[in-house]
């Protein structure tokens, strides 16, 4: 029983998340670039696209590091 | 070969590990400086003059001569090979500092066969082996046992297999292709299915033949389903590839290789411990003696017993409904008048005829006299497993079929001849009387050489057969179907159907290797836990994993017999690695050099064994067991006889010496049963030995040069005959001598090295034979979870838990197994300059105070990858989840990790609450309208997002994303380490480098241990380590500590003088608090330490308020569900004992699960709202806090018919 203990957390994940976030239908999606896992190339996806390298047919796709500055503070 | 032979000596290396040999040989230069150099080396060694004079003259001397008769062809060959590994050669494991020229002295030398044979046979050359006996024999053999398929419709119908083979690994949608050219062969790489999830396996391919119409059609390379496939086995890609292609398929060059990927997991199939199949094993218990031997084959496993009861003597099996007696038995199995009975089973001993002879009255009182009425006898009491027809039984036909396919079934019954299997009833009688006789004649089950192991290629063989023979049958089903419908549009062509199932055996197979359960209906067997997932917490686990054997005894019972350590596992058996607690002694694990033989052809050693002696069948009861007669058993079965068993003996290892049979077929002579054994069986441990001719060892300085040149490898000493495999039951029928000045002239073998009886997980501790053994035990549990580098790739890897050392260094205290495994390149520890001295307080309990200043320069950092799978579900109806980053809120903070796809971004750091990803759920299947939902990262401690992985998945096709989380962590009080002596201990001090103590060049300890550690573990050798240690960074060497060898702690302690250090390993050290010097001088070195996995971070826990379980409202338990901390039985005790009630109540109720009842004073029952439905009043209402779980307690007993009622008295009854 105590690995299955079911705890008295939000009752229903879904109508919470749409109280929280609403409901949305999502349009057009941006392209997102990623690298290919075999040649590297670079591959430019949007949802819902096969995820596969456009040069090499590989199948393993890797979201490329941000362009955000990554502040480090060494402490 | 002779090329570097003649060629002139070059001067030895400055530090010459080669020079060796023993000090008498050298005596003069054995003082002053030159003796201290010879500390480098492990094994004693003279100076570098003595050793190149002094290869012993009647080994060197022979070689000359002989070199120039080699032909030259063969040296060119040679040549032309060492060109192209050249550089590779110079990395080889055992040139280990040594060099090429370095003279060889075969006494010290003769290890270099280790790594030899390492190099041939791998780190896990049993699984592989196994594997590819599986995919090259035994396969084929299931084939030929299921030949053909007929249909009961059709009778022309008919197919037959006529071959069987493994493809190459592909992926699932290349699978169609079938087979291809080199060139065309798939990319797949294992790497690749474990980050697809995908499983690692090939197609397996058939031939077949089989009837369309009134034509024989032929088609090659039929699919028949997938078998996933062992790394590094035959089949796999990553077989034969250089270190350079390894990288190119991003996999590790040092990975064992030996499991398989299935679904993305790499999964092992653990080696199994079993008593041997089809041998007889005599025990007694409680007064009766019995032989019994498991018959396997495979229709069939069935166990069969002669016991001795009250004198006389049964024959009992399960099919026979009681257990029926011997003489009896023999009688139906052909043996015609009771002096031969008396003779097969007795011989001539007037002893053993006279307590045998009791057995004959039970013929005259059932008046049995012929075969029969024998056999009517048992046909009686044999049990039938289909229900008698309604025509009466046919006594003697069953109790024939009986014995001939169900009792000692593996006893093959030609032409109807029931000699044989009379002949081994019969010697299993003679057993059972031996041993009442002689009571030191009863087997003992756990000698290992009564064992046999199970390997992935004969597990994974019995499930395939399953598979395949269900495969025919659900073909032979849906074509029986086909064929009895008579009108047909087209001709039949069974091929469509043979297509149909293929899936059950690819889904079944995978299955099986994904759950880990075995249930195979034909054996009744139904195993669950077979396969386990590599751990790769580090190498050393990963490898330990590889070598470990699981028991199939019950880990409950109470008994000592199967734990203990026994004598016949040394060299095959790990002494040292097996876990504490409950599976202590049950779990073990594989020596260095232990291999387990694969099933060898029986055929030829029979016709062999038939030449030189005469075959047991034409020889009478009395002759077979006649003084000095020796009979010849076959893996167990009798089939010849000797007077001259010694003679038969060396002649047929000589036979195998030569490689005219194979060289895992193991001799020995049984004295105490007059038998000579001869064992082609799988499963069987061996392990290589040198073989020791006339008083002299066959491997000779010469072979080991040419070892060493590249020009010999480990089978060429095989097949020369210098080196041969002796399993359990032959060694113990051998004289090996360790050592080679301990050959005498009864010396058969010497030993390799000893330090080959550890393992691979033992072979990490520098001096183990200086510790007390339990503490080499736990150390072997330790290094499992101690923090290293884990492979090569291990950056490209996506795990759910990965746990990495940033700056791992290799030991300064090497061992040559350390070498051997390639440890030192993969390691897991640091070397740590260690005081073993009291400070502060802190260090009590083995705590560790470790120095502030090292852990800032990243002593003992690791990082902490978590594997964050994003579960994209399907919900049918193509409606299945999303990631998308179209409901990102910007001024949310909570938000600032996501990028425009949904995902977090890659680098960015995530603490507590904050969003990894946004998921989209679909509201229903049409609109494509999603309610979004983010996902947050659970931790208290931020992590960094490491990498992200997409793919898709092979069989469903769906997008699968998998995020992996980095975390960097600095050693925090509370942080386990632990050395390689068993000595663990956590971190109790993070003391500042200014408050150190420092030895007179300012060297500060990294960590400062308390002497306490040493008088009750009495690790000697972690002492021993601390001075080779020191020595070797003095001299700028790697020092050796490997078992029964190493660095000499003189030398060393004489490296310390010479580098003006004591020679103790003493020094002086200087207060860092006060700045006095220290009263005493410190045991001071570097002692090599490993992080442990157990960190405080994963660990810490508080909690005031959180959530509660639903059913009871109390707090939840486990770290994992933030929950409570419990206030247990003993705990309330206590409280009770002191009389704390206020805190009792608190601690049970108000910070528990406190509730307010309304009970019904007048029937003790719960009522609501302040009214009792059972009155229909609010009279008798009173207000009560009690525990909730009490309450429904009281609710479930009433849901069971029991009536809880609740009395209520007045606290206060005289307060009016």
């Amino acid at each position: 029983m105590s690995s299955q203990q079911s705890t008295q957390t939000p009752a229903n994940p879904h109508a919470q998340a749409a109280a929280l976030l609403g409901i949305a239908v999502p349009d057009t999606a941006k392209a997102v670039e990623y690298t290919c896992g075999d040649c590297d190339a670079t591959v430019s996806l949007k949802r819902g696209e096969p995820i596969r390298c456009r040069s090499c047919g590989h199948r393993v796709l890797y979201k490329q590091r941000t362009n955000r500055m990554v502040q480090f503070e060494a402490r | 070969m002779a090329g570097i032979k003649e060629k002139p000596k070059p001067k030895p290396k400055a530090a010459p590990r080669g020079a060796r040999a023993q000090a008498v040989q050298a005596p003069a230069v054995d003082k002053g400086k030159a003796a201290i150099r010879k500390a480098a080396p492990e094994v004693p060694a003279p100076t570098n003059g003595a050793a190149e004079v002094q290869i012993p003259a009647p080994v060197a001397a022979p070689p000359q001569p002989e070199e120039q008769t080699k032909p030259k062809t063969r040296r060119r060959a040679v040549t032309k090979k060492k060109v192209k590994d050249e550089f590779s050669a110079l990395l080889e494991p055992f040139y280990y500092g040594k060099s090429l020229t370095d003279p060889i002295n075969t006494a010290q030398d003769k290890w270099n066969l280790l790594p030899a044979f390492m190099k041939t046979k791998g780190l896990v050359k049993q699984h592989i082996d196994s594997f590819n006996h599986f995919a090259e024999v035994d396969l084929k053999k299931i084939i030929a046992a299921n030949r053909v398929v007929r249909s009961d419709s059709d009778k022309k119908f008919r197919l037959e297999y006529t071959d069987i083979r493994i493809g190459f690994p592909n992926r699932q949608d290349e699978d169609d292709a079938g087979e291809v050219p080199a060139h065309l062969r798939s990319t797949v790489t294992p790497n690749e299915c474990r980050i697809r999830d995908m499983t690692y396996a090939a197609p397996i391919l058939v031939d077949i033949v089989y009837t369309r119409g009134t034509n024989r059609v032929k088609r090659t390379g039929v699919k028949i389903g997938r078998m996933p496939i062992m790394l590094k086995s035959n089949k796999c890609t990553l077989v034969g590839r250089s270190d350079g292609q390894m990288a190119e398929a991003a996999e590790c060059p040092l990975d064992p290789g030996g499991y398989f990927v299935v679904r993305g997991q790499e999964k092992v199939i653990l080696v199994q411990e079993q008593l041997n199949k089809n041998r007889v094993i005599v025990e007694s218990a409680k007064g009766i003696m019995q032989a019994s031997v498991t018959s396997s084959t495979h229709e069939r496993r069935t166990k069969t017993y002669v016991i001795q009861k009250k004198g006389l003597m049964y024959l009992r099996h399960n099919t026979l409904s009681e257990e029926v007696p011997i003489v009896i038995v023999l009688k139906a199995l052909g043996v015609r008048t009771d002096k031969d009975i008396l003779l097969m089973v007795a011989g001539d001993d007037s002893a053993y005829q006279d307590s045998f002879a009791v057995n004959f009255e039970v013929c005259a009182k059932e008046k049995i006299s012929t075969q029969e009425k024998a056999l009517e006898y048992v046909g009686h009491r044999v049990r039938l497993t289909k229900r008698p027809s309604a025509r009466a039984r046919k006594y003697q036909r069953d109790a024939l079929e009986c014995l001939t396919s169900v009792v000692l079934p593996h006893i093959p019954i030609e032409k109807g001849k029931l000699f044989p299997k009379a002949l081994y009833v019969a010697f299993m009688a003679r057993r059972v009387l031996m041993a009442i006789h002689d009571p030191t004649l009863v087997d003992d089950r756990d000698y290992v050489g009564n064992k046999r192991l199970e390997l992935a290629g004969q597990m994974l063989s019995l499930l395939f057969e399953d598979h395949f023979k269900r495969f025919n049958h659900d073909f032979k089903m849906s074509i029986d179907k086909a064929l009895k419908r008579s009108v047909r549009a087209q001709a039949f062509d069974a091929f469509a159907h043979f297509n149909v199932h293929k899936n059950h055996i690819s889904q079944g197979l995978e299955r099986a290797l994904a759950t880990g359960n075995w249930s195979l209906k034909r054996f009744k067997m139904d195993r669950a836990g077979v396969t386990h997932v590599l751990s790769r917490l580090s190498y050393i686990s990963a490898l330990g994993m590889m070598t470990r054997i699981s028991s199939q005894f019950e880990k409950t019972r109470k008994v000592s017999g199967p734990r203990a350590l026994q004598p016949s596992q040394f060299g095959m058996l790990c002494t040292s690695d097996t876990p504490e607690g409950e599976a202590c002694g049950l779990v073990k694990n594989l020596a260095l050099m232990t291999h387990i033989t694969t099933d060898d052809d029986e055929e030829p050693i029979r016709q062999l064994i038939l030449r030189m002696a005469d075959e047991i069948h034409n020889y009478t009861g009395q002759e077979m067991h006649f003084q000095g007669a020796y009979s010849i058993f076959l893996n167990g079965t009798p089939l010849a006889v000797t007077i001259l068993p010694k003679k038969f003996l060396n002649t047929f290892r000589q036979l195998r010496r030569k490689g005219s049979i194979s060289a895992f077929t193991s001799i020995h002579i049984d004295h105490d049963c007059y038998a000579v054994h001869i064992a082609t069986d799988e499963g069987r441990i061996c392990r290589p030995l040198i073989i020791v001719e006339k008083g002299r060892p066959k491997v000779t300085a010469r072979y080991l040069k040419a070892l060493r040149a590249g020009n010999m490898d480990f089978d060429g000493f095989l097949s020369r005959g210098l080196v041969e495999y002796v399993d359990v039951n032959e060694e113990n029928d051998s004289n090996i001598a360790t050592y080679e000045r301990e050959i005498n002239q009864y010396t058969t073998h010497l030993e390799i090295e000893p330090f080959t009886i550890l393992g691979a997980v033992a072979g990490l501790i520098p001096y183990p034979h200086h510790n007390q053994s339990p503490r080499n035990t736990y150390q072997c549990a330790m290094g499992k979870q101690a923090i290293g580098a884990i492979a090569y790739n291990q950056f490209t890897r996506m795990d759910t838990l990965l746990y990495l050392m940033v700056y791992p260094q290799k030991p300064m205290v090497k061992t040559r197994t350390i070498e051997l495994i390639k440890y030192d390149k993969l390691p897991a520890g640091q070397n740590a300059t260690v005081a073993v001295m009291s400070y502060s307080g802190y260090d009590i309990e083995d705590a560790l105070v470790i120095n502030k200043a090292s852990c800032e320069r990243g002593f003992g950092r690791c990082q902490v990858f978590k594997k964050v799978p994003v579960l994209l579900k399907d919900h049918g109806q193509n409606a299945v989840d999303i990631v998308d980053g179209a409901t990102i809120d910007r001024r949310n903070p909570t938000h600032h990790a996501l990028g425009a796809d949904g995902l977090a971004e890659v680098g960015e750091t995530v603490s507590q609450g904050d969003a990894i990803f946004m998921k989209g759920t679909p509201l229903d299947a049409i609109s494509s309208r999603f309610s979004f939902k983010p996902q947050s990262y659970r931790l208290a401690d931020p992590s960094y997002i490491d990498k992200i992985c997409l793919t898709e998945n092979e069989t469903s096709g769906r997008t699968t994303i998998k995020m992996l989380t980095r975390q960097t962590r600095t050693p925090e009080l509370g942080d386990k380490f632990s050395s390689r002596h068993g000595q663990k201990g956590v971190v109790g001090l993070i003391a500042r480098q200014e408050d150190m103590p420092f030895n007179d060049q300012g060297i500060t300890p990294d960590i400062i241990m308390n002497p306490h550690g040493f008088p009750s573990r009495m690790t000697v050798g972690k002492m021993m380590e601390l001075l080779s240690g020191k020595a070797g960074v003095l001299n700028g060497t790697l020092e050796y500590g490997t078992a029964f060898g190493g660095s000499k702690v003189q030398d060393m302690a004489d490296l310390l003088l010479q580098n003006g250090f004591s020679y103790s390993g003493k020094d002086y050290l200087t207060s860092g608090i006060t700045g006095e010097a220290l009263q005493f001088y410190v045991f001071f070195g570097p002692i090599y330490y490993q992080k442990l996995k157990h960190m405080v971070q994963d660990k810490m826990h508080s909690r005031a308020r959180g959530p509660r379980a639903i059913l009871t409202r109390q707090p939840t338990e486990g770290r994992a569900r933030d929950g409570g901390l419990r206030l247990g039985e003993m705990e309330r005790d206590c409280l009770i004992a002191y009389g704390a009630s206020q805190l009792l109540l608190e601690r049970l109720m108000l910070s528990s699960d406190a509730h307010r009842v309304d009970v019904c004073e007048k029937c003790g029952q719960m009522g609501s709202n302040g009214w009792c439905r059972i009155c229909e009043s609010e009279a008798g209402i009173r207000h009560l806090t009690m525990p909730y779980a009490a309450k429904l307690l009281i609710q479930e007993l009433g849901s069971m018919n029991i009536k809880v009622v609740i009395g209520l008295e007045d606290e206060f009854p005289n307060d009016g």
